[in-house]
């Protein structure tokens, strides 16, 4: 097994570190996976003592934050802003897939992750009110990101066409992808508060995209007729994609280098899945 | 508003919830526990266990696509953070009594045809009229249905179950003293929320009385067949599990209640809970007609 596998396995939290569950049949593994308690066993590992995602001790004086500029400040509350947009879009999505799921284990399995999204976006708005934010609801919609608001209603479009593989690739590719290649990429210069809140996020988000690939993977080898019509789909939601990339560059003032890596990643995805 | 809704965050569920009350439980309940011997090795008792069992997970499962399916209706992110966590309970209550089916001896394969075969068809006419309301984005009487109406009745059930097995299947009276915890947080953030809603919208008052009316009409029909089922194996069950004490609930004895005694005091249980809870937030309770 490679480190990354490991890095992997320990995410998962399970309490035997020897368990890997990709031993198991699949249905074993579906039972395993997509279940509260692998859900509860995977999270108690690096949420306990981490209220609002970041250690206890930092809590009432944000790490950091006295450290940065007007400018960079005001960069990173639209930053938050524009997080906030994608989670919310990212819980209605969720939740809105629970009743078009094709079985048990995939309602289960997006359950947790409902919950996943909405504490994702719980902590992000504390973090805007621990930048001095009074009213976070109001400034997102002053600060939304009008590109990321079209892919949020498309999203949802596709979601309530009751379509399941279009939105497991909409919701679970396509915008898991496009927040863990943001959040990383901003990680990399972030505050440390910020950076210790994305890092828990982006816990999250593997697991997601990981549920997203493994379903629609198995969707396509089963129903290959499929691949053309999710191609387009992914074909019109990737010009967002980028645009909203770029959009987000501009806001941290990323550079070059560092604007490549969040799109590769992204476009390494979706190619894994053969949608081109 | 904001601040009571605060108590119902994310934050606050997982340091409660995972963190508090379901540590060191697995499918709720201790590591190590399991279904009581004799109920596994009498077949009678199995499948009336089995008959109980399906109309909680038709009950969970009406609850996971209700609350999940308000969480786009909800007017403001603290509700939607609160519902985001009640999707998760709910799906956890599914997984566990799914779990229980397995447990009594259902195959995996035959779990869905089991559950055809055994829901009670007034449980799932009550389940559709709530998700009727969930499904045309009725946020006020999507939660009052869901809120307090299925999880007034799930919290009295659960709670009699309790009582009954506390003794002769602890495994399952932890099992369920695990959801009505979760069930009690529903029922308070039902009450909570919407009292202020309703009095913004008063003219909704009167299609959500008769929302609460229908559903009313269906849960007693609901306790009536069940009953019913399983009138027959009351004394055999007493008669396996020998003396297991008494078992108050509501100032019933059910070690010793007829199953009529039984369905009494689950109904006064559950229409004094919905009078209690309704008219905190407004409304009347509305008796349902031939029944």
């Amino acid at each position: 097994m490679s480190p990354e596998h490991d890095s992997d396995r320990a995410d998962l939290g399970h309490p035997d570190p020897e368990f890997d569950p990709h031993a198991l049949n699949q249905e074993d593994f579906l039972n395993e996976v997509h279940s509260f308690e692998f859900w509860f066993q995977a999270v108690e590992g690096y949420l306990r003592d981490r209220p609002y995602g970041h250690a206890e001790g930092e809590q009432s004086s944000p790490v950091g934050v006295a450290d940065l500029g007007q400018s960079e400040k005001d960069s990173l509350i639209t930053t938050l802003c524009n997080y906030c947009v994608g989670e919310t879009a990212a819980l209605e999505g969720a939740s809105g897939m629970i009743a078009i799921a094709p079985n048990r284990h995939s309602k289960i399995f997006l359950a947790t992750q409902v919950a996943d999204e909405a504490r994702h976006l719980e902590v992000f708005l504390h973090r805007l009110r621990d930048l001095g934010i009074a009213n976070p609801e109001a400034e997102i919609e002053r600060r939304a990101n009008p590109t990321l608001l079209v892919f949020k209603r498309r999203l949802l479009e596709l979601v309530r066409s009751g379509d399941w593989s279009a939105a497991l690739l909409a919701q679970n590719v396509i915008l898991e992808s496009m927040e863990h290649s943001a959040f990383m990429v901003h990680a990399a210069t972030a505050d440390p508060v910020t950076a210790e809140i994305l890092d828990g996020v982006m816990k999250d988000e593997r697991r997601h995209l990981g549920f997203g690939e493994n379903d629609l993977g198995r969707l396509l080898a089963d129903h290959p007729g499929n691949r053309a019509r999710l191609a387009g789909i992914r074909g019109e939601l990737d010009g967002l994609v980028l645009a909203v990339f770029s959009r987000a560059a501009d806001d941290l003032a990323t550079d070059r280098s560092m604007r490549a890596d969040m799109g590769r990643e992204y476009l390494e995805t979706m190619d894994r899945l053969g949608l081109v | 508003m904001a601040d009571f809704l605060n108590s119902y965050s994310i934050q606050r569920w997982l340091e409660l919830c995972p963190q508090g009350y379901l540590e060191d439980t697995v499918y709720g309940h201790e590591e190590g526990e399991s279904e009581a011997e004799v109920l596994l090795a009498d077949d009678d008792l199995r499948t009336d266990a089995i008959r109980s069992t399906v109309q909680l997970v038709v009950g969970e499962r009406a609850a996971l696509a209700a609350s999940s399916g308000l969480v786009n209706a909800a007017p403001d992110y603290p509700s939607k953070h609160f519902l985001a966590t009640q999707t998760l309970d709910e799906a956890r209550h599914v997984e566990i009594f799914t779990q229980r089916l397995f447990d009594l001896g259902v195959k995996k394969a035959d779990l869905e045809s089991t559950i055809d075969h055994f829901a009670n068809p007034h449980l799932v006419k009550f389940a559709e009229v709530l998700l009727e309301k969930v499904d045309s984005g009725d946020f006020i009487a999507g939660v009052v249905g869901q809120n307090i109406v299925l999880e007034g009745l799930a919290f009295s059930v659960f709670e009699m179950m309790e009582t009954s097995n506390r003794v002769s299947n602890p495994k399952f009276a932890h099992t369920l003293a695990g959801t009505i915890a979760d069930e009690r947080r529903h029922v308070g953030f039902g009450e909570n929320r919407i009292g202020s809603l309703i009095k913004e919208h008063p003219e909704k008052k009167s299609e959500i009385e008769q929302m609460q009316k229908d559903m009313a009409y269906h849960m007693l029909k609901t306790f009536s067949l069940s009953f019913d089922e399983g009138r027959d194996n009351v004394d055999k069950a007493r008669d396996v599990m020998g003396d297991v004490g008494s078992a108050d609930f509501h100032g019933t004895d059910l070690s010793t209640a007829t199953s009529e005694e039984m369905q009494t005091v689950l109904e006064q249980t559950v229409i004094g809970e919905f009078k209690t809870r309704l008219a905190r937030i407004g409304l009347e309770y509305q008796a349902p007609v031939g029944v």
